[in-house]
C-alpha cells in the first residue's frame, strides 16, 4: 500500500517527532515530497523508524550556513512513484556535533565520514570517524565556506610531505601484519592493483586464504568536484559532469541538464529529448561492454576483452560523431544541446543494431553458458535485500538481488514513460546475477534505441539565450546512470554559481556493500566480487 | 658519441659524464636500441585517461604491433611508467614509491592534461590534486589532450622510443610553482549566507 505508507511516515514524523519545521513540497518542482526539520536528539528514531518502513539512505550531507551547519538526510523507497523524502537537522556552530545514524543504515557509515572530512562535523557515537577522501593528516575541511583555497605550491609541498611520511614505512598507517596466530595476516589490495579498476585500495584481513574482514580505502582520485562546482559559473560546470562517472557520462549530463531545467522551470524541445535518450542508452551499452571485458580480464579471460573493446569501439565512433568525443562527453546543455546530429547517425545506428544483436548472441554463448565462468561466478559474493536496503545500493547490483527498481521506469524522466523496455532483474544477487542483469540491460537499451530512432521528431535543439542564474532554492534530482541511480542535490542562492552542490553517486553505496559481500571468500573472489560491482574510482571520490 | 654539454644543462644534468668509471658509448647506443623497441609499461591507470589507455591495448590501435603491449602489472618488471590520469594529493606518495620501484633505466609519460599540469581540475586554490607528476618524477614525453586519443599516446610512446635511441631520454622535472598567465579564472569563494534569509525569501 504505498500511498498508506508515505501518509504512515508523514503522519508519524507530525504525531511522534513533532518536526520544528514541516514543508510540503511538490514532487514535480523540487524532487522531494515533503521536508521536514527534526530536532537533532530524534534523529536516530526518525531514521529508526523510515527504515521500518523499508526506505532507504539515498543521500546524506551537510550545508555551512552563517549561523549553522544543516546535515541534510535523504530517505528514498524502491516503488514507483517514489517516496523521495527529506529530513534535517541543525548543528551550531559552537557545539559542531550531530548524532550518528550509522548503528541504524549502514551506508550512513561512510556518508558520516565524508561529512566529518569535508565540513568537520562530529558524529558523536561513529565507530570509525576518521577521513575517507583526504590523506588523513590533512589539516582542512575544504567545503566549509570560511576555507579560501590553499595556497599555490602547496601540492608539491603537501606532496612531498606525504612521500616523507610514507618512507617512514607503509606498514605504520596499517594494522600489525602478523598476528599472534600466525595464520591471520592483512593484505593490502590496491591502491595500484590491476583489478581494483583504477585506484581503489582494500586492506584485507585474511585467515589463510579465506577473507576475514575487508575495508576500502578510497579518495585516491579525490578530483574536488564539489567545490570546484561551488567557485565555477552553472555553465563552467559542464566539463565537470563528463568527468565524474568518465564511462557513462551521459548520464551525468543528462542528469546536470534537468536539475538545472528544473530548477529554472524550462522544458527542451522533443527533438532534445529523442537525442538525449538514443545517445544515454548507446553510452549505456558502452559502458555495460567496458565493465564485461575487463571484469571477465579480472577473472582471467582475455579474448573478451578485444571482443567488447571492438564492439564499444563502433559506438564510439557514432557518439564522436554527434559530441566530437570518444569518452568524456559534455554534450548536453540546458534546455537544449551543443549541437544537432549529423545527416549520417541515423543509418550509423541502424547498421549497429543488427551487428550488436548477434554479438550478444555470440557473447551469451561464449560468456553466459561458460561452465568455468559459471563455477567461478555462482553463489559468490552474494547480496541479500536486508543489506541491499540498509547499505542503498542501487542499480544493476540491486535488480540483481530481486528489486527491479529502476529510475527510468519508477521516477520517469524525458521520454521514457512512453517507451516500451522492461526492467532487467535477477533473484539471486550473486555475482552471476549481475551478470545476468547487465547483458539483459545491453538489450533493453538496445530495444529502446531501436524503438525512437525512425521517430525523431523535428524541433530546436536549443532554448536561444537562458538567464545566467537560477532562481533560489533547493532541487533535488535522480537518473538512473549504468551503475545505479545518480542523484544531485542543488542549493542555489540565486547568484551565477551553485551554493551547494551535492553528488550522490551509485558506486559509493554500491562499494560500501561490498564489506559484507566477500566474508568467507577467497581472496580471488574478492576480485570477481569487485569486478561484479562495476565501480569507477573517480565517481565515487569525486 | 660527442655530448654537447650545453645540451646536457639543458635537460637538467650538470655533470656531463655519466656515473661509471669506464663508459662505452658504442655499446650504450646498442643497449638505447634494444631498450627503445622493448618497451615494457607498467599496468597502471588513475582516471578517465585510463580508459583510453587501454582503448590503445585493445583490438583496434593494438600498441602490441609496436611492440609495447607487454603490459606488466609487477613495478619491478616495468621500465615505462604511462601516467594516465589525475594524481591526487593522497596519491602522489603511490605514484612515487611505484617509480622507485622500477628498475633503471625507466621512462615515464605523462597522458593527459592532468598528468601534465593539472588539466581541468587545476584552478586558483585548489586543495586535492597535484598539478602534474612532473613536479615528483622526472618525465619524458607529454601527452596533451582530455583524454588524449588513442593515436595520440602511440604518437608519444614512438616519440620516446626516438628520444632512447638519440640517447636523450633523461626527462626533466619542473618547479613547484609554475605561474599560469593563462588562468584568468577567478575563484570566487563565496562567504557563508544567512540560514534564516535564505529560508524567508524561498
Amino acid at each position: 500500500m504505498p500511498t498508506l505508507a508515505e501518509k504512515d511516515i508523514k503522519t508519524w514524523l507530525l504525531e511522534n517527532v513533532k518536526p520544528d519545521e514541516f514543508l510540503e513540497k511538490d514532487f514535480k518542482k523540487s524532487g522531494i515530497l515533503f521536508e521536514a526539520v527534526v530536532p537533532s536528539g530524534k534523529i536516530r528514531e526518525t531514521a529508526a523508524e523510515f527504515l521500518a518502513q523499508g526506505y532507504f539512505l539515498e543521500s546524506l550531507t551537510a550545508v555551512d550556513f552563517a549561523e549553522c551547519f544543516e546535515v541534510v538526510y535523504h530517505f528514498n523507497r524502491w516503488e514507483s512513484p517514489p517516496k523521495r523524502c527529506c529530513v534535517k537537522i541543525l548543528v551550531p556552530k559552537e557545539e559542531n556535533k550531530a548524532p550518528s545514524i550509522s548503528s541504524i543504515y549502514k551506508s550512513a557509515n561512510w556518508f558520516e565520514r565524508e561529512v566529518y572530512d569535508l565540513f568537520g562535523i562530529h558524529f558523536t557515537d561513529h565507530p570509525n570517524l576518521k577521513r575517507i577522501l583526504l590523506p588523513e593528516s590533512s589539516a582542512i575541511f575544504p567545503l566549509l565556506k570560511s576555507f579560501k583555497g590553499e595556497p599555490a605550491g602547496s601540492d608539491v609541498e603537501q606532496s612531498l610531505k606525504l612521500i616523507e611520511e610514507d618512507k617512514e614505512g607503509f606498514e605504520i598507517r596499517y594494522p600489525q601484519t602478523i598476528t599472534e596466530h600466525q595464520k591471520e595476516y592483512y593484505l593490502n589490495l590496491g591502491p595500484q592493483h590491476p583489478s581494483t579498476h583504477g585506484v581503489l585500495r582494500i586492506l584485507l584481513h585474511l585467515s589463510g586464504e579465506r577473507v576475514l574482514d575487508a575495508e576500502p580505502i578510497i579518495g585516491y582520485a579525490h578530483r574536488h568536484h564539489e567545490k570546484m562546482m561551488e567557485i565555477q559559473t552553472y555553465q563552467a560546470c559542464w566539463p565537470n559532469m563528463g568527468r565524474l562517472d568518465y564511462v557513462g557520462a551521459m548520464s551525468y549530463n543528462f542528469a546536470y541538464a534537468l536539475l538545472v531545467e528544473k530548477a529554472m522551470g524550462i522544458q527542451p524541445s522533443r527533438r532534445v529529448e529523442f537525442i538525449r535518450v538514443i545517445t544515454t542508452e548507446l553510452n549505456r551499452i558502452t559502458s555495460h561492454l567496458l565493465w564485461l571485458g575487463t571484469f571477465l580480464m579480472d577473472l582471467g579471460a582475455f579474448t573478451p576483452f578485444f571482443y567488447c573493446f571492438d564492439d564499444r569501439e563502433r559506438i564510439l565512433d557514432i557518439l564522436e560523431m554527434v559530441t566530437g568525443e570518444r569518452l568524456t562527453y559534455d554534450y548536453f546543455r540546458f534546455g537544449g544541446l551543443d549541437k544537432d546530429v549529423p545527416a549520417d547517425f541515423v543509418p550509423a545506428v541502424k547498421a549497429f543494431i543488427p551487428h550488436f544483436k548477434k554479438r550478444l548472441r555470440d557473447y551469451d554463448l561464449l560468456i553466459t553458458k561458460n561452465i568455468i565462468f559459471q563455477k567461478r561466478t555462482k553463489g559468490v559474493g552474494v547480496l541479500s535485500r536486508e543489506n541491499a536496503l540498509a547499505y542503498g545500493v542501487t542499480g544493476p547490483c540491486l535488480r540483481a538481488s530481486g528489486v527491479p527498481f529502476d529510475l527510468r521506469r519508477d521516477e520517469p524522466y524525458s521520454i521514457y514513460p512512453e517507451l516500451d523496455f522492461d526492467v532487467a532483474a535477477a533473484k539471486d544477487g550473486d555475482v552471476f546475477s549481475r551478470h545476468l542483469v547487465r547483458m539483459q540491460e545491453m538489450r533493453e537499451s538496445l530495444k529502446i534505441v531501436s524503438q525512437i530512432i525512425d521517430k525523431i521528431p523535428p524541433g530546436e535543439i536549443t532554448l536561444g539565450k537562458l538567464p545566467k542564474n537560477v532562481p533560489k532554492g533547493e532541487t533535488y534530482t535522480a537518473v538512473e546512470g549504468a551503475r545505479g541511480l545518480f542523484g544531485m542535490c542543488l542549493l542555489s542562492d540565486g547568484s551565477l554559481n551553485p551554493y551547494r552542490l551535492k553528488l550522490r553517486t551509485p558506486s559509493f553505496s554500491n562499494l560500501n556493500a561490498m564489506i559484507d559481500m566477500v566474508h568467507g571468500c577467497f581472496v580471488s573472489d574478492v576480485v570477481s566480487v569487485l569486478g561484479s560491482l562495476d565501480v569507477v574510482l573517480p565517481e565515487i571520490d569525486r | 658519441m660527442e655530448i654537447n654539454p650545453k645540451e646536457l644543462e639543458l635537460m637538467g644534468k650538470t655533470q656531463s659524464p655519466p656515473p661509471g668509471l669506464v663508459n662505452f658509448f658504442k655499446v650504450e647506443d646498442v643497449f638505447n636500441l634494444a631498450r627503445a623497441h622493448s618497451l615494457w609499461p607498467l599496468t597502471f591507470g588513475l582516471a578517465c585517461c585510463a580508459i583510453e589507455l587501454m582503448a590503445g591495448g585493445a583490438a583496434r590501435f593494438d600498441m602490441d604491433r609496436f611492440g609495447f603491449g607487454v603490459v606488466r602489472p609487477s613495478p619491478r618488471q616495468a621500465d615505462l611508467m604511462i601516467v594516465a590520469g589525475t594524481i591526487s594529493r593522497k596519491m602522489a606518495p603511490c605514484i612515487k614509491t611505484l617509480y622507485d620501484q622500477m628498475p633503471s633505466p625507466k621512462y615515464v609519460i605523462a597522458l593527459g592534461g592532468c598528468a601534465t599540469a593539472g588539466g581541468p581540475f587545476k584552478y586558483p586554490g585548489q586543495y586535492g590534486i597535484l598539478e602534474g607528476i612532473d613536479k615528483i618524477i622526472p618525465v619524458n614525453v607529454y601527452v596533451p589532450g582530455c583524454p588524449p586519443r588513442p593515436e595520440a599516446l602511440l604518437a608519444g610512446i614512438l616519440e620516446l622510443q626516438k628520444q632512447i635511441i638519440e640517447g636523450k631520454a633523461q626527462g626533466r622535472t619542473s618547479p613547484a610553482v609554475v605561474h599560469d598567465s593563462q588562468d584568468n579564472r577567478p575563484a570566487e569563494h563565496k562567504n557563508a549566507i544567512s540560514r534564516a534569509e535564505f529560508r524567508k525569501t524561498t
